[in-house]
């Protein structure tokens, strides 16, 4: 397989010259390109042939994570390789690092990124139920240099769908604020090691002083109608202890039976519920566990 | 569509106009002329064998076109020996006949050589969780993960 001729190749120094960029190209006809480990399949199989690639590889200040007021942003060319390591996402964001250390193979996280998979929106990908999981919002910046935010769950549409505008570049992802007894965790099923999700559950969850969950949220990937919460979930878990494995199995299995999948060649839909059950049990135990663990504030 | 790169492979600097479709995998094969980087399944980006290091790091050369290139610093396979000395690591591939066919080995090698430098005292597993993205069809790896168990050992 080789790609269909490409015209042309831009590579931006910064953000503004990015969009300036794409807004010299007519609308639809260039292509973003961040780690090209999912677009780089896409476009030998030409699935999609743009004339017009931009490479954002140089564009340093889409890169990076710090903390914020509040919460921690994620630059969307932030690579895997970075999110895996970074041990200030323990605790309440650790989901993130489940997520990212078995995406692909090693090689892989050394060129993906959370941009671009949360722009690619595949249907067996990690990073998108994650960010969900999580409560994470993503920033946009459009040729005109309107600027917006959205939930992750309102830009995750269905499989290769998302709510990005072809005039607007994703700068950064970022993470909620969360109380320091907080933990999440995600956990994927897949046919071989490391392979690409069949099903993956992520699990947020706070706790109060007496141990017991506040708020949580579940989020399920690997569905034909994209990456999910599960609400019915969530409200299961709510004054739940991390002892309580009946209460947190029968939010498992809510979380299960009330999310809508479909039968394909890797699971059937009562497997896939299965799956969504166990796994959502092990992660929301992770989450548990990391929202009592203590850590250096 | 054409453009010119200027790509530094295995210290030689290789400048040339291609078309922007161009794979770097081909580039290193077919421009450079440097044919252990391997391809096998070309397609999906799975089988690992055309890994060589971008700036140090491991990556797919099938998943990355030419001109992205451009201005990077690339290792292959024929880099890893020094004025004809093979790597501790390559000794240690002979040494435990860690191939059979050999035509995943250069991927294998170039992947393991930079997790080596990522974590130079690994466990057995963590070798196994190294090696996911290098698919071998003769050895079912033992031999494999034995030469960079003993490689670890010697530089370690």
């Amino acid at each position: 397989m080789y790609p269909a001729p490409i015209e042309n190749y831009l590579a931006p120094a910064t953000v503004q010259e990015a969009l300036k960029a794409l807004g010299a190209q007519a609308v639809g006809e260039a292509q973003f390109i961040a780690g090209g480990q999912s677009l780089m399949q896409a476009i030998k199989s030409r699935l999609i042939s743009p004339r017009t690639l931009i490479d954002l590889q140089h564009v340093a200040e889409l890169k990076g994570i710090s903390a914020e007021a509040g919460g921690v942003r994620i630059g969307a060319m932030t690579r895997y390789r970075t999110i895996a390591a970074e041990e200030r996402l323990n605790g309440a964001y650790e989901a993130l690092r489940d997520a990212a250390s078995h995406v692909g193979d090693r090689q892989v996280r050394n060129r993906g990124t959370i941009g671009g998979s949360l722009c690619w929106n595949y249907l067996a990908a990690c990073m998108p139920p994650t960010c969900i999981g999580l409560g994470a919002s993503v920033e946009l910046l459009d040729t005109k240099g309107e600027k917006r935010t959205l939930l992750a769950e309102e830009f995750l549409r269905g499989p290769l769908e998302t709510a990005r505008k072809e005039t607007e570049i994703l700068l950064a992802v970022v993470l909620p604020g969360a109380p320091p007894k907080s933990g999440s965790a995600y956990k994927k099923w897949g046919l071989v090691t490391d392979a690409l999700p069949v099903v993956g559950v992520c699990a947020f969850v706070e706790i109060g002083d007496d141990g017991r969950c506040r708020r949580a949220r579940l989020a399920v990937g690997g569905l034909a109608t994209g990456p999910r919460r599960s609400k019915a979930g969530e409200e299961a878990l709510a004054g739940a202890a991390a002892k309580d494995a009946d209460a947190i199995a029968a939010a498992a299995d809510r979380a299960a039976a009330s999310t809508e999948v479909q039968a394909d060649m890797w699971a059937d839909a009562s497997y896939r519920k299965r799956l969504i059950s166990a796994l959502a049990r092990e992660v929301v135990a992770t989450a548990f566990a990391r929202a009592q663990a203590r850590r250096p504030a | 569509m054409n453009r010119t790169v200027s790509i530094t492979i295995n210290g030689e600097v290789y400048q040339q106009s291609v078309p922007i479709r161009m794979l770097l995998v081909d580039f290193i094969r077919d421009v450079a002329g440097l044919t252990g980087t391997h391809v096998a399944c070309t397609f999906e980006g799975v089988c690992g064998a055309c890994t060589v290091h971008l700036d140090g790091e491991a990556v797919k050369s099938c998943l990355m076109l030419a001109v992205q290139a451009d201005g990077h610093r690339i290792t292959t396979v024929e880099g890893l020996a020094v004025d004809g000395e093979l790597s501790v690591l390559q000794k240690a591939f002979n040494d435990h006949h860690a191939l059979q066919c050999g035509f995943c080995t250069s991927g294998i090698l170039m992947n393991a050589a930079e997790f080596l430098k990522v974590n130079p005292h690994p466990t057995e597993s963590e070798i196994r969780s190294a090696l996911v993205g290098n698919l071998c069809r003769c050895t079912g790896y033992a031999h494999i993960v034995d030469a960079i168990k003993d490689a670890a050992g010697r530089t370690g």
